[in-house]
């Protein structure tokens, strides 16, 4: 196993008993492109590692047993403590997926049954005014013309479930896609934290857009930006559909 | 030519009260003749406006304006200084037409007066003389803005905005245009949401008035028939949330924590992160950092300006939800 160890990071010393051989990719695997097998298979860790561990494998059961909230609360517990002990490790990245798609899923049911009470009281209220300015409403304007008015109000009260893009500033620049751990660098760029760790052991330590010399300790976790995706999310659930 | 003394600027209203002293020397010996007495009298001008002559400015302005257009120098909306000087920028109109900063200054004369036509006239001969000069649209926003043209105003704010930044202006004045321009764009958004809020009202009561109709009518409006009288109490009750939503963006709430700074809880304008990745508005704390202690105010870590990063991400957030709820613009 030590024989794989051909670049080791610096690490303060509590934290390098939680690297193990294959939670970072050595040059070997890299070049056969091969995965490293899932995390619990293999890891004899840590403690925190352990309770990761188990948080994550409640949460899948949970899940699996339709206990979408429960398992979603064990999923989001040990995604947050595998974050704190290696934020770009396998691990994280397997339990991430696990966790947005229970989330998906959640937002999915909710969303239909928002969507199919809106559609009922949609029919119920165009009909029941076409019935009432037929008989004589004073205050109406043209029948039409309030009925569209209404179709207005209810396509903008569901506008929050329906599916648009995520806005660019809640994006990373590399990925594209949402933030789940947004990191700032020196320059004020915010990038996600595991693919600019990538970027920075396989490219180069420069930062990908401003080209300014970076190296990793200079990162600083982005909170409000964080606050921010958090606050989008729970509004629009279904930003959490990972494409 | 002599060189002539600026005004001073006030703390308040500073854009306004800064005096310009454009010397209009056109090139040719008798222009320069013209254009120093022209000077002179802005001088002199500047004097009257400082013992609040006002109206005398405004004549001195007026008679010099026979042959040619009249500049004066502008009354400044100052306690200090008076119209004198729109007097005298009126003789110096007079006898320099083409200098834009003499059209501007009388424009300022009128703007003491509270004159808006006459305030969007001056400014905007200024300005078609000189783009650049940020108090003509300064002063041309806000003629607009007291005749309620608020497009108008807030384009005209954005431009000498965009000028201040450009030319790296004190900080007081950005400070001044932004304020004015957050007054312009919430005024506009109030305009266009209190037309909103009273129809989507009355939409609502049709709605409702419809639906009871048609429970009454039916005759599940009973107060015996409990199954009905839910379902009619559980449609209105949806309908109203349906409104709620659908308005929920033109609705004056809170703002949201992450787009507050952490020390004045407003809405961030140039946020900056310290290392310990909390973000604050960077003017409260360069201010926090030279008057109380090099030390982060929440986590308390020791910080230096130099840490400080602009979190460019935030600002773009902020830019985004003032666009879609301008009622945030309302300054405490």
């Amino acid at each position: 196993m030590d024989g794989e160890h051909q670049q080791q990071p610096v690490l303060p010393k509590r934290e390098v008993k939680g690297i193990r051989p294959w939670m970072r990719p050595t040059l070997l695997q890299r070049r056969r492109r091969a995965a490293p097998p899932p995390f619990f298979v293999r890891s004899k860790g840590n403690r925190r590692e352990k309770r990761t561990r188990a948080h994550y494998m409640l949460g899948l059961a949970l899940v699996n047993k339709q206990n979408l909230a429960e398992g979603i609360k064990a999923l989001e517990k040990s995604l947050e403590l595998g974050r704190g002990a290696h934020p770009a490790s396998y691990m994280v990245e397997e339990i991430w997926q696990e966790f947005s798609k229970a989330k998906y899923i959640e937002w999915e049911s909710l969303s239909r049954k928002r969507a199919s009470q809106l559609d009922k009281l949609k029919i119920t209220c165009k009909e029941t005014l076409r019935n009432y300015t037929k008989f004589g409403n004073p205050d109406a304007d043209e029948p039409e013309e309030q009925l569209n008015e209404v179709e207005e109000v209810f396509r903008k009260a569901a506008k929050t479930d329906t599916p648009t893009d995520v806005p660019d500033h809640l994006c990373c620049k590399i990925t594209l896609d949402i933030f789940r751990d947004p990191v700032i660098t020196p320059s004020g760029v915010t990038y996600e934290r595991a693919v600019l760790l990538d970027h920075l052991q396989t490219v180069g330590k420069f930062d990908p857009v401003t080209r300014v010399a970076l190296e990793p300790h200079q990162l600083v976790p982005n909170l409000a930006i964080k606050e921010a995706v958090h606050a989008f999310l729970s509004e629009h659930g279904w930003a959490y559909k990972i494409r | 030519m002599a060189v002539f003394p600026r005004g001073t600027p006030l703390s308040s209203e500073i854009i306004l009260t800064s005096l310009d002293s454009t010397p209009c020397g056109n090139g040719g010996g008798g222009r320069d003749g013209v254009a120093q007495q022209a000077e002179l009298r802005r001088i002199e001008g500047n004097a009257c406006f400082k013992k609040a002559r006002l109206g005398a400015a405004i004549d001195c302005y007026t008679e010099a304006s026979k042959p040619l257009p009249v500049s004066g120098t502008l009354p400044f909306p100052v306690q200090r200084s008076s119209l004198v000087l729109a007097c005298d920028s009126c003789t110096a109109i007079a006898l320099c037409p083409d200098v834009a900063v003499y059209w501007m200054n009388r424009g300022l004369c009128h703007f003491r007066r509270k004159d808006w036509t006459k305030v969007e006239e001056d400014s905007r001969r200024a300005l078609a003389l000189d783009d650049t000069l940020v108090k003509g649209h300064y002063l041309l926003g806000y003629a607009m803005l007291e005749k309620e043209e608020f497009p108008l105003a807030i384009k005209e704010f954005e431009k000498g905005l965009n000028l201040l930044k450009s030319t790296n202006s004190a900080a007081n004045m950005i400070e001044d245009m932004w304020q004015v321009l957050a007054k312009a764009k919430y005024l506009d958004w109030e305009q266009h949401s209190t037309e909103q809020v009273w129809r989507m009202q009355s939409l609502k009561e049709a709605c409702e008035n419809a639906l009871q109709e048609h429970h009454f009518l039916s005759g599940t409006l009973a107060e015996d028939s409990d199954g009905s009288t839910d379902e009619y109490s559980e449609q209105l009750k949806l309908l109203s949330e349906v409104f709620t939503k659908a308005t929920l963006a033109d609705t004056p709430t809170d703002v949201p924590d992450y787009l507050c700074c952490q020390i004045t809880f407003e809405i961030f304008r140039d946020p900056v992160i310290t290392p310990s990745g909390v973000t604050y508005e960077r003017a409260v704390l360069l201010e926090h950092l030279r008057k109380v202690g090099s030390f982060d105010p929440v986590t308390r870590e020791p910080l230096k300006e130099h840490q400080l990063v602009p979190n460019l991400a935030i600002k773009e957030a902020v830019q985004a939800y003032l666009k879609e709820h301008s009622w945030a613009y309302r300054l405490n």
